[in-house]
């Protein structure tokens, strides 16, 4: 067999293998969300397009609707669950608004740290650095003790505001790091330029070197965002009553029993923000903005 | 526009002194050409005058005006980096613009400067195009093109077109010198290519490790090194240099390596017994198949062996060895030599540069 024929489809088949390996486990999870309750649970077999598919988890959890009554013969309530507890809609709003916050602030403040870092020369700019570096060490349970007091010292705990400080302190490190590479590929002399030409440091930042790291900034704010609303253990621990997805779904698992068809139902709902976000902006994660700047 | 003058500046990186109290003067309107070998300091001279870096000590002053203190951005300066810096994301006419921009200058006069900027640098129809999109050679015209539009009092050019290819850079050099004739701004220059100093340079300022060895005009320098860096810097191919010991024979002093016996002018300040350097430019040693009968000196001087023979078109270049030296001569006539020939050169005594062996300085 010629090998313009075999080298192709063996990299196709490879490709698509490595692809399902990834895909397979959203798939399934996005699977279990339609599947009626009968086809969750079947002792028998793996129950896996032979079903009827149903919106009612959905319903519940997106929507807030009520459960409805039978599925399958079988009770829909194994939960200890009072009116309301599976609805997620606060929850999603709550993630929305944390994420969302807390990924603005920590690009916005990360971006002026990682400028005066990548462009100017200060006594101990690489200690602050590394110092700064080393906050991301941290492993966030080491830390959930003393927060937990201080935040409740402060009125913080079980507030939108004080989750969104605590995402936002946790990105900083590493935003400001990734924005600092991205600062650093721009070549000084297109500042000295623009100083030459009449500006401000200030307007040489936003008006020439903000633009020219686009891409950058997106791709920041897009880790910021994807790390801010998949957090666990600081929101579980720092809220009561504000309950983000991931703490939510972990109500679903209750005593008498898990919801599988609600957890995946919130679950494969809650991917979809993010994937909107990373579609918005995902023209713009093309590094390479910079080029044409500078000699080749 | 404006003269600049630097005084006694110097420049410090830590421990590391780069810059060695340099004085300077550059006349209003003048081309002044920075050359020296990469490292010496001639980028960090520049950086200085358009104010992107510290000065350890000493003073720069535009039309007497001290203006150490001053930021870049106020210094009514232009300059073109040698990677162009262009603002990637914005196009031609905006990256032209720019600083009127930042002047709030009207809008009808930024789009009349633009396109007289344009039409001088041949960018008429790119103007909308990014940067990305454009060639190296249109990229250097839109780095020049924004410096223009500004009316700059100083124009700084480091390195510009070391990035070219070298036709490019034959056809930007002259036209840098027909802007420079056309506006007359005053224009410091930096490049480590001599050929590029000589041609469009009003006067040259050699460095070297951080100190100027020699200013003038090209012609002055090229005629007059004053030491042995500055005459084999200058030319190309460059001057042939012998390491001698002047010698002494019936009252008639010669420069001697090994077996080879050169004539010295007879108002050379020399002594019989001194190390020093003889040089002589390749256009003036005059090649012959034949010991030549009217030499104006009573040596005659081995023959040497050709080499390489490279004819350029109006002259030939002719590599030989002589007593173990290479040596370089061109001749304007059309001789044919071929490799293992042997060759009469005979040095022409009003050109030749002789330079103490010790302190290299010219005699
Ligand atoms: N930021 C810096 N820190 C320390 N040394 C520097 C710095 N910039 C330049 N130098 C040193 O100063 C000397 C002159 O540099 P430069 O002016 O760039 O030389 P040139 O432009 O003539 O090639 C070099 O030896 C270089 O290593
Ligand atoms: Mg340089």
């Amino acid at each position: 067999m010629p090998s313009s024929f075999f080298k192709p489809t063996l990299r196709y088949l490879v490709s698509l293998i490595v692809v399902a390996v990834f895909v397979f486990p959203i798939a399934w999870f996005g699977l279990t969300s339609i599947k009626p309750i009968s086809a969750v649970f079947n002792k028998d077999r793996v129950v896996v397009f032979d079903f009827k598919p149903t919106l009612e988890n959905y319903h519940v959890t997106v929507l807030g609707g009520e459960k409805a009554s039978m599925v399958g013969g079988q009770s829909a309530s194994m939960g200890t669950s009072g009116k309301g507890a599976y609805d997620g809609r606060g929850s999603i709003l709550s993630s929305v608004i944390i994420a969302v916050a807390s990924t603005f602030l920590a690009t916005a403040i990360a971006l002026l740290a990682a400028y005066a870092l990548s462009r100017m020369r200060f006594w101990g700019a690489q200690g602050y650095l590394n110092w700064v570096l080393s906050q991301r060490f941290l492993p966030p349970i080491a830390i959930i003790i003393p927060l937990v007091f201080i935040f409740h010292d402060l009125g913080l705990r079980d507030t939108h505001f004080g989750i969104i400080i605590a995402h936002t302190l946790i990105n900083i490190p590493i935003a400001l790091l990734l924005l600092k590479s991205f600062f650093d590929d721009v070549p000084v002399e297109i500042d000295q330029a623009a100083m030459i030409d009449g500006a401000t440091r200030f307007q040489c930042f936003y008006m020439v070197v903000l633009p020219m790291i686009r891409g950058g900034i997106a791709a920041t704010a897009v880790l910021c965002f994807i790390f801010s609303w998949t957090e666990f253990i600081l929101s579980l621990f720092l809220t009561n009553t504000i309950r983000t997805i991931p703490v939510k779904i972990t109500t679903f698992v209750t005593s008498t029993g898990s919801e599988w068809g609600y957890i995946s139902a919130l679950g494969t709902a809650a991917i979809i923000p993010g994937f909107i976000f990373i579609l918005l902006v995902q023209n713009h994660l093309v590094r390479g903005l910079t080029m044409g700047a500078i000699k080749d | 526009m404006a003269s600049v003058k630097i005084s006694k500046l110097e420049k410090q990186y830590g421990l590391l002194k780069v810059l060695h109290s340099l004085d300077l003067e550059i006349a209003d309107g003048k081309f002044v050409v920075l050359l020296g070998p990469s490292g010496c300091g001639k980028s960090t001279l520049l950086r200085m005058i358009a104010g992107l870096e510290k000065i350890t000590s000493g003073d720069v002053f535009f039309d007497d005006v001290r203006v150490n203190d001053v930021h870049s951005k106020d210094r009514n300066i232009a300059m073109v980096f040698q990677n162009y810096a262009l603002y990637a994301h914005m196009t031609v006419r905006k990256n032209m613009a720019f600083s009127m921009r930042l002047k709030n200058i009207d809008k009808k006069i930024q789009d009349e400067k633009v396109a007289w900027a344009s039409s001088i640098l041949g960018l008429d129809d790119y103007l909308d195009r990014l940067p990305k999109e454009l060639s190296g050679g249109q990229r250097q015209r839109v780095a020049m093109g924004r410096a223009i539009v500004r009316d700059p009092d100083v124009f700084l050019f480091d390195e510009p077109l070391s990035n070219l290819d070298a036709k490019l850079r034959v056809q930007m050099r002259t036209e840098i010198k027909d802007l420079h004739q056309r506006l007359k701004t005053t224009t410091v220059y930096v490049t480590h290519d001599q050929i590029e100093a000589m041609t469009m340079a009003d006067e040259v300022v050699i460095m070297q490790d951080g100190r100027i060895i020699q200013s003038g005009s090209p012609m002055e320098i090229y005629d007059n090194p004053n030491s042995l860096f500055v005459a084999q810097f200058i030319g190309s191919p460059g001057m042939n240099i012998i390491e001698c010991d002047v010698a002494e024979k019936a009252g008639v002093k010669s420069a001697n390596h090994e077996s080879l016996c050169l004539p010295l002018p007879s108002d050379a300040k020399v002594e019989v017994g001194q190390k020093i350097f003889y040089g002589i430019r390749p256009e003036h040693l005059t090649a012959n198949k034949e010991p030549s009968a009217e030499s104006n000196s009573s040596l005659t001087i081995e023959p040497g062996v050709v080499r390489v023979v490279e004819p350029t078109g109006p002259e030939t270049h002719v590599y030989s060895k002589l007593a173990g030296q290479d040596v370089c001569s061109i001749s304007r006539e059309r001789i044919t030599w071929s490799p293992g020939e042997a060759i009469h050169l005979q040095p022409d005594l009003q050109h030749v540069h002789l330079f103490d062996g010790q302190t290299q300085v010219a005699l």
